[in-house]
């Protein structure tokens, strides 16, 4: 696979940037991309981002870039935060090696959404019911290697959401909605604050499994980042998450991220 | 024996009916026949390769040896362009035909009145293409035929251009970028027939190889790279399975797949294409097939990863030959495929040679397909520890394997292979190959946590770097019947141009910083070199204008080889920086095509 160039490799980036203001609490965010940020500060990577700054007794500022244009997110991190545009991200799932990610702030995992009215049987990817539906996924996520592994993925219908700049989540959504797509299988948060305007769908998690073999996960840990060294501005981050754990999560409902428990799940 | 001229005595004459029309541009004929009769005069370049051999060989010698540190720039010219030039000019009598980078401007330069662009074909720009290029936006050049250049765009559209004016005389579609699909291949010209194949298996693309009428446009046949035997165009009894020397039998692709998983097979076939009109056999390689994952498509993938021959007026295979069954590390199997007179226990055998991305180099006979030699190109591969001299099949190391969960360090050569589509040279005078190659190796980590915009997701890690300290490309003589090299020259970065050796002892080529070299075929002395505007991924060729030689090259870096460079990825560079693999390539180059065309 030659894409592996464009979006593999690890870079220990060592660029120097300017050191912030001591009460600048400086990030970068994607201008349009709700439900996580825009640039009027809806989303809830922008109510995390105040919240942090407050705890941190600082003045918040942006950098807006998007997340998803030419090089993707790889990209988008090497020209802002390593470049020094700004001293942390809001989004990157722990243990990312790219960064230096905080500790997590929460959990969520990849669901299953379906109409109501359908009332299929879904309980993970070995469902029969998925055998016999038109599946949607979004490129390039577990779901869509999960897909490979059980021949599902000539039947099913490939999003790209996270490579196309201006699409919204909520395009999955709809195409449940018109049946286009009988099963989305989707990361949670993204799709979340959408369900308000589909009353008519549901969730069901997709649970971590080995049913086949190899680990499939579904289940991600999202933290914050900050430039690779940059340890004491992570500590600061992470003492505002343990401080702040309930403010955080009020957050995320507010947002309808649903946030998973990891017990019994093996990562 | 130079096949070119052998090709030449057996063409029996022209055909009447079409010599009239045509006679302004280029001496007439069929595609076929006239292509081969052209292809021995040395004044000429008409095809990619040169000739259908591929051997990028000329027989001028007024540039030589001696006389080659007397070279100098005589012309250039921009192209317009700034992306990678994988391909050459063609020259038809006082003509000279090229096609650049995306967005594909093709033009026609008139030799006798150098700088007057008779004309400059644009195809309609379709911003769908880039996006699903993996690899830079490159093309790999024009075809010539029957007073018609055939261009192939990015988007997939294959033109017909009337070599007078470059007015379309038809145009045909060959892939669609909705469905991940590209094209970069120069076409091939055989018979009535454009052969031309597919780039995108990076984006589940099932290849295949497709046949035009060269007269209307028409689809004739189309050949799938895995799935059904009617799909494929594969005969169960009669087309030979190479590796074993017997027919194929039922559903040869079928079998090595799991479910339904051939649908997104991969298999392209973006390489260049060679024809023997004697067997009337075509051969192309086919890429890697579809999911990086190996642990997710068990078995031997056929037909990706393998060599095959068809008939042009059918599609027909008659033979397959797999060189990486189960690919675990994207060493796709395109690169060209050289005809030559092979000498086999004292006997001259028509042969092919390969030099495949996974750093060996295969000896078949064209006619079956079987193995006559094996030998590793770079000293450095270690993915297998033996390739079985019978069959071919390779004798993996497991620990080289890459599967999920496993982190697996210093596989050599690198996901670019030993040796891209960069095209070698034959020469049969001194019966070696003079072939540019990577020079690199590789660590795979599996299953890091990554994220894109809005989801995060596993994914493996790949890191290039230099197989010998600051060494990434060598360009080296290299008889595949011995394995032995007889010189190399060691260059900084992957030598990602391709070769041209000439009667007179002399062997060009490029370096992705931008040196273009005339070198001595006996030694490996560079004779002359000069700095270009940009890198070179392109192929030098040459021909006789007004009595005077002259070796032409387009420059203009680009392509996989130098992707951060091209498009302006910083992290692409950086990370590919942190191992040292091309970081530094900006340091020494820039974008931006050219022709650079040099005499004495």
């Amino acid at each position: 696979m030659r894409r592996a160039v464009l979006v593999l490799g690890v870079g220990v980036a060592v660029l120097a940037a300017r050191h912030a203001e001591a009460n600048e609490f400086r990030v970068c965010a994607d201008p349009d991309y709700m439900p996580f940020s825009n640039r009027a500060g809806a989303g809830f990577e922008n109510a995390i981002a105040e919240l942090t700054a407050k705890a941190l007794d600082a003045h918040l500022s942006y950098t807006w870039a998007s997340n998803r244009g030419p090089g993707g997110f790889s990209e988008y991190l090497s020209r802002n935060l390593d470049a020094g545009k700004c001293d942390a991200v809001m989004n990157l799932p722990f243990g990312n090696q790219e960064e230096l990610t905080t500790d997590p702030y929460y959990l969520s995992s990849y669901v299953f959404v379906s109409r109501k009215a359908d009332g299929y049987d879904l309980d993970n990817m070995d469902s029969p019911i998925l055998r016999k539906v038109k599946i949607g996924f979004e490129h390039d996520t577990p779901p869509e290697d999960a897909l490979k592994l059980r021949d599902l993925i000539s039947h099913a219908q490939a999003f790209s959401v996270g490579d196309s700049e201006g699409v919204s989540p909520a395009s999955m959504l709809e195409a449940v909605g018109a049946r286009r797509v009988d099963v989305l299988i989707t990361w949670e948060p993204a799709i979340g604050w959408f369900l308000r305007d589909y009353p008519d769908l549901r969730v069901t998690r997709v649970p971590n499994s080995r049913a086949s073999g190899a680990p499939e996960q579904y289940l991600f840990s999202m933290a914050m980042a900050v430039r690779k060294g940059d340890e004491a501005l992570k500590q600061r981050l992470d003492r505002v998450i343990a401080e702040h754990k309930a403010a955080i999560d009020a957050i995320l409902g507010r947002f309808d991220v649903r946030l998973y428990p990891a017990a019994g799940d093996s990562l | 024996m130079n096949l070119s001229a052998k090709l030449v005595r057996s063409v029996v004459g022209l055909t009447a009916g079409l010599a009239m029309t045509v006679l302004l541009i280029a001496p007439p004929g069929l595609a076929n026949e006239q292509l081969e009769k052209t292809s021995g005069d040395p004044n000429q370049w008409v095809m990619p390769g040169g000739n259908y051999s591929l051997t990028r060989n000329s027989k001028l010698a007024q540039i030589n040896a001696s006389n080659a540190k007397d070279l100098h720039v005589a012309w250039t010219m921009s192209t317009g362009a700034l992306r990678g030039h994988e391909g050459q000019p063609l020259v038809i009598g006082d003509m000279m035909y090229f096609e650049s980078a995306y967005p594909n401007y093709v033009y026609a330069v008139n030799l006798g009145d150098i700088g007057h662009m008779v004309w400059k074909f644009e195809p309609p720009r379709n911003p769908n293409a880039p996006p699903v290029a993996c690899c830079d936006v490159v093309n790999r050049g024009v075809s010539y035929s029957d007073g018609k250049i055939i261009a192939s765009a990015l988007d997939g559209h294959i033109y017909a251009l009337d070599a007078k004016d470059g007015k379309v005389l038809w145009s045909a579609i060959n892939a669609d970028p909705l469905k991940g699909q590209t094209v970069t291949a120069a076409p091939m010209v055989v018979k009535d027939k454009v052969i031309v194949g597919v780039s995108g298996g990076e984006y589940g693309v099932l290849g295949y190889l497709s046949a035009f009428d060269i007269k209307t446009g028409k689809l004739v046949w189309r050949a799938y790279s895995a799935g059904p035997d009617h799909g494929m165009l594969f005969d169960p009894e009669k087309t030979i399975d190479a590796n074993s020397q017997k027919a194929v039998g039922k559903d040869s692709s079928l079998t090595t797949w799991h479910g339904d998983q051939w649908k997104l097979g991969g298999g392209t076939t973006w390489g260049w294409y060679s024809y023997d009109p004697k067997l009337d056999l075509i051969y192309y390689g086919t890429g890697n097939p579809g999911s990086w994952n190996p642990t997710q498509r068990p078995g031997d993938n056929k037909w990706s990863m393998s060599l095959i021959a068809r008939h042009p007026d059918t599609g027909m295979a008659v033979w397959a030959f797999q060189m990486t069954p189960h690919d675990g590390w994207d060493y796709d199997g395109v690169n060209e495929n050289v005809l030559f007179d092979a000498t086999v226990e004292g006997q001259p055998r028509p042969a092919l040679a390969h030099f495949d991305r996974n750093g060996y180099g295969y000896v078949l006979d064209r006619a079956n397909g079987k193995l006559l030699a094996v030998h590793k190109f770079d000293p450095t591969v270690n993915w297998a520890t033996a390739i079985d001299p019978v069959n071919g099949r390779p004798t993996v190391d497991p620990a080289m394997m890459t599967k999920a969960g496993v982190n697996v360090k210093h596989i050599c050569p690198a996901a670019q292979g030993d040796k891209d589509e960069q095209p070698s040279s034959y020469d049969a005078g001194t019966g070696l190959f003079y072939i540019p190659t990577n020079h690199i190796c590789m660590d795979y980590q599996a299953f890091d946590v990554k994220y894109k915009g809005g989801f995060p997701y596993v994914g493996a890690i790949l890191n290039m770097y230099p197989a010998s300290p600051e060494v990434r490309g060598r360009f080296i003589a290299f008889d595949p019947m011995s394995g032995a090299t007889k010189w190399a020259i060691e260059d900084r970065f992957q030598d990602w141009s391709g070769a041209l050796t000439t009667a007179g002892g002399v062997v060009f080529y490029g370096t992705l910083d931008g040196w273009f070299r005339a070198v001595d075929m006996s030694n490996g002395k560079v004779l002359y070199q000069m700095h270009c505007p940009s890198g070179i991924i392109g192929n030098p060729i040459t021909y006789m204008h007004d009595g005077k030689q002259y070796v032409a090259v387009l420059t203009g870096v680009g392509g996989w080889a130098a992707i951060g460079l091209a498009q302006g990825l910083t992290k692409a560079s950086e990370g590919l920086g942190a191992v040292g693999l091309t970081a530094a390539l900006g340091d020494y180059t820039n974008l931006g095509g050219a022709l650079m065309v040099f005499s004495n």
